[in-house]
């Protein structure tokens, strides 16, 4: 066991998984469900699969884009409202 | 993840709606430009999660723009002018919306993020995990975001789509972290969900193994 860890099981991690993938787990906390991982093949497969979907969720940026006439909609508002410069 | 930058401390929306012209127009207008306006999609894109209609988006986006200029000056520069925009558009949504909250029941985010793992561990057993392993997840994705009630919806947009924190989304939607995080697990739940109905509807089988669509033999 790495020095400041603690050993933690299955439905911890479960629990925590989400906050770990999203990198909101303290540093200890973070290492500690990296270590569980590491070890444990039941609990891997949720945290590879829960990685495949945020990762998909993020290429929705991708995929939405903004409607071309939108921003020179927003500047002529804009400039109606004493806005000067052009993008 | 998560954003470090700090943000305005000036709430947008309880200050005087009028242009500021303290440091001349041609500053504020060149500062606006450099900050605010590269933030368009962004801002667009979230404003779709909220309104869920593109017209609608449109307008929000434009709400929004036209209430950052005017409280331009109360912008506090190198804070996270993104995560103020946001804020803004939230309100301006809430506003045309005549106050309509985005409010919903709390869940409970850990037996979420149990359960979440209870269904990967049923589509391992039955094979649709191998199968969407094999799919582009994004028209499937796509369709189930679109389907989220709006405050999940939301949530899912500001953290997966935009990268905010947990942190600051709480402040762009104006509810507790612990909101956050409970519709963050159920929508990401749900979501789950309908990638396992996705895998069946897409024709395939689990029973027959990665790859190969019903009826074959």
């Amino acid at each position: 066991m790495p020095d400041g860890i603690r050993e933690i099981e299955c439905l911890a991690t479960v629990r925590l998984l989400w906050d770990y993938l999203d990198s909101e787990l303290d540093e200890t906390r973070m290492r500690e469900v990296e270590h569980h991982l590491a070890a444990c093949q039941a609990c891997l497969p949720h945290a590879v699969f829960g990685q495949r979907l945020l990762d998909a969720l993020h290429a929705i940026r991708d995929r939405h884009a903004m409607p071309p006439t939108v921003r020179a909609e927003v500047v002529a508002a804009l400039r109606a409202a004493g806005y000067s410069r052009g993008p | 993840m998560g954003n470090a930058q700090g943000t305005s401390t000036s709430d947008p929306d309880l200050v005087p709606q009028v242009a500021d012209r303290r440091d001349g127009g041609s500053s504020k207008d060149e500062s606006f430009t450099r900050d605010a306006l590269p933030w368009m999609e962004d801002v667009y894109r979230f404003a779709h999660s909220l309104t869920h209609e593109t017209a609608d988006a449109q307008d929000i986006v434009q709400e929004t723009y036209l209430r950052a200029f005017r409280s331009w000056h109360t912008f506090e520069p190198g804070s996270d002018c993104r995560r103020w925009l946001f804020t803004i558009c939230r309100n301006a949504f809430l506003r045309s919306r005549q106050r309509t909250r985005l409010e919903v029941e709390v869940t409970d985010a850990d037996a979420d993020a149990i359960a979440g793992a209870r269904e990967h561990g049923a589509m391992i057993a039955d094979g649709t995990d191998r199968l969407l392993a094999t799919l582009d997840l994004g028209p499937a994705l796509d369709r189930a975001v679109a389907g989220l009630d709006a405050p999940f919806r939301a949530a899912v947009i500001l953290v997966d789509v935009e990268d905010q924190s947990y942190e600051a989304a709480a402040q762009i939607l104006g509810v507790p972290i612990g909101t956050v995080r409970s519709r963050l697990f159920r929508a990401r739940r749900q979501l789950q969900q309908q990638l396992r109905e996705y895998a069946r509807d897409a024709g395939l089988d689990p029973s027959a193994g990665p790859g190969q669509e019903r009826g074959d033999a």
